[in-house]
């Protein structure tokens, strides 16, 4: 056994704990906030001493809130704003919510929560609500941001950086109901996007109507992928590049463990197939985003968690992944310039081989299936089946099945 | 920094494999210098982007290497580092995997460190050095020692590298 392989065979089950990705996140965050709190604290003593003289006055609760977010102070907007009844009780839902779950790194909720917005949504009353709060990592209070409906808690974030808030909220219901917050920008919506003959997409966009407070209510069920963008203008229909807003579930925190999507493979060979370590999958997503071949990837699960590789018979490197339970493909040259895309058929979990995505310019077929051997050669887990071969014997567990090749 | 975020879903996996070679085989040491990497990465992310798993990688041995040397008074066996297995005596070099580990725990950090960027991470020489801070002939004099200890302490013909 190869040096190489055994180390590849002691990790091959590796994988990170649930929940790393928003631990990772959580604590960047904080991270690079307390560095640039600390580096502003320090900036601030140098020019107090430099002007010869230090300002010792402690400041009020009040007055550490108050500053930290316009929205704390302004006047409560929307069509339910004259219902004191309905802003007390979105203000009583949030406070239970509250104190039931800090987290999010939260060790003071004692400030006083304001409701920012309340109106109608289809899903009933629903309420943006703005709290400070003091969080491990930062002296000063930060805004917890969150919204409440159908009597619960729909979701919150403490923003740590006012360019980072996320500002989406998925009530999760039957009628896709969602807040979306501006934040100083248009918001625009793009659902279904179709698919053309040459395989790239396109998404055509409306722009959601914001109230004056910035606040818009939309109604985007999960089936016809939505897309939102918070930009200056309309994304292009073949533009697949813009930032897209993401609800706090689709970014894979604070929700509880989830199988891998797709296939579920943990499979990656392209560290010792490609050219050069930069051809990551990401950078395959990319380009192929770059040419509308593969949809946005809102939610952290949208791509699958493997990668395949092999070099091609003129010379070139295929990528092969998942998305969407399709399989997608980049070939790239030695030098590791973009060639071509490749938009496979379904990656059907539980099939024999359910890689098989066939190269342009007569390159064959990728046929892989983790842990099988698969060829004449038996080749483990991955083969370049050569143009114009038919058939392929793929061994799992002891067991030889003959496969079609597309 | 939805880039970053994609980066840690997509790379972790790899990177967490890399981390638990470069700490003998403690998977939780591992776990923890790789978030703390990674942590560190999120406010560097615009001066690293344009090859974020050379930093990472490079981040993760040193971060190994530290936390050697932090431990070095009061050493631990991150695996049982009893008598390491050698060959099961037939043809094609079979080897327990976990072997592996063992031994790579029994080098000393640097030497480790080598042996793991260069046969899997697939770094060369160069790029080994530079992700170490040390010089090409360090690394070429350490691969040798390195796979020469192997050789030793997993029997000889076990393991072949190219």
């Amino acid at each position: 056994m190869e040096l190489k392989q055994a180390m590849e065979a002691a990790t091959a089950d590796l994988d990170v704990r649930p929940g790393f990705l928003g631990d990772v996140m959580t604590g960047g965050r904080r991270r690079h906030t307390r560095r640039l709190v600390t580096l502003t604290a320090v900036v601030a003593l140098l020019a107090g001493a430099v002007a010869g003289g230090v300002l010792m006055r402690p400041s009020s609760p009040d007055d550490r809130a108050s500053g930290i977010d316009p929205r704390l102070t302004a006047a409560t907007a929307g069509n339910l704003s004259s219902s004191k009844d309905d802003v007390d009780r979105a203000l009583a839902v949030w406070r239970t919510a509250q104190t039931s779950a800090f987290g999010e790194g939260i060790t003071d909720f004692s400030m006083a929560s304001h409701v920012y917005w309340i109106g109608t949504t289809d899903d009933g009353p629903a309420a943006v609500v703005v709290q400070p709060v003091r969080v491990t990592g930062s002296p000063d209070p930060k805004p917890l941001v969150g919204v409440v409906a159908m009597g619960r808690l729909v979701d919150r974030e403490v923003v740590l950086d006012p360019s980072d808030e996320r500002g989406r909220y998925d009530f999760g219901t039957a009628k896709g109901t969602q807040v979306v917050l501006s934040l100083g920008k248009r918001l625009f919506l793009s659902q279904d996007p179709v698919r053309g003959q040459d395989d790239r997409l396109t998404r055509q966009w409306r722009e959601l109507a914001a109230d004056a407070s910035g606040v818009a209510v939309v109604s985007a069920l999960p089936q016809s992928a939505p897309v939102f963008v918070r930009a200056d203008s309309a994304p292009r229909p073949d533009d697949f590049t813009a930032r897209p807003v993401r609800s706090k579930a689709e970014t894979g925190q604070g929700r509880a463990f989830i199988p891998r999507t797709g296939l579920g493979w943990t499979l990656v060979n392209c560290k010792s197939e490609s050219p050069q370590r930069t051809r990551s999958p990401v950078q395959a997503q990319e380009d192929l985003q770059r040419r509308a071949l593969l949809d946005y990837l809102v939610s952290n699960d949208a791509a699958g968690t493997w990668e395949v590789c092999a070099w091609t018979p003129d010379g070139r490197f295929a990528l092969a992944f998942e998305a969407f339970g399709r399989l997608y493909g980049a070939l790239y040259t030695a030098e590791g310039t973009f060639s071509a895309g490749v938009v496979g058929g379904p990656a059907v979990k539980g099939t024999v081989a359910p890689v098989r995505l066939v190269l342009p310019d007569g390159q064959g077929t990728i046929v892989a299936e983790q842990g099988a051997l698969i060829g004449p050669e038996q080749r483990e887990t991955v083969w370049l089946a050569p143009a114009g071969t038919t058939e392929v014997t793929v061994v799992r567990d002891g067991t030889p099945t003959v496969v079609p090749l597309p | 920094m939805q880039d970053f975020e994609d980066f840690v879903a997509l790379r972790s996996q790899a990177l967490l494999r890399t981390a638990y070679l470069l700490c003998g085989g403690d998977k939780g040491a591992a776990e923890d210098i790789l978030q703390d990497v990674l942590m560190s990465m999120y406010g560097k992310w615009r001066r690293i982007r344009s090859s974020p798993e050379a930093y990472a990688r490079a981040a993760l041995a040193n971060s190994a290497a530290n936390r050697w040397r932090r431990r070095s008074r009061k050493p631990e066996a991150p695996l049982e580092l009893g008598a390491v297995p050698t060959t099961r005596g037939h043809e094609q070099q079979v080897v327990d995997a976990d072997s592996v580990v063992r031994a790579l725990a029994q080098l000393p950090t640097k030497m480790r460190a080598v042996l793991v960027l260069r046969f899997f991470d697939d770094l060369s020489e160069a790029e080994t050095a530079r992700a170490l801070g040390c010089g090409v002939g360090t690394v070429k004099s350490q691969t040798s020692r390195g796979l020469a200890r192997l050789r030793e302490l997993m029997g000889e013909q076990v393991l072949t590298w190219n």
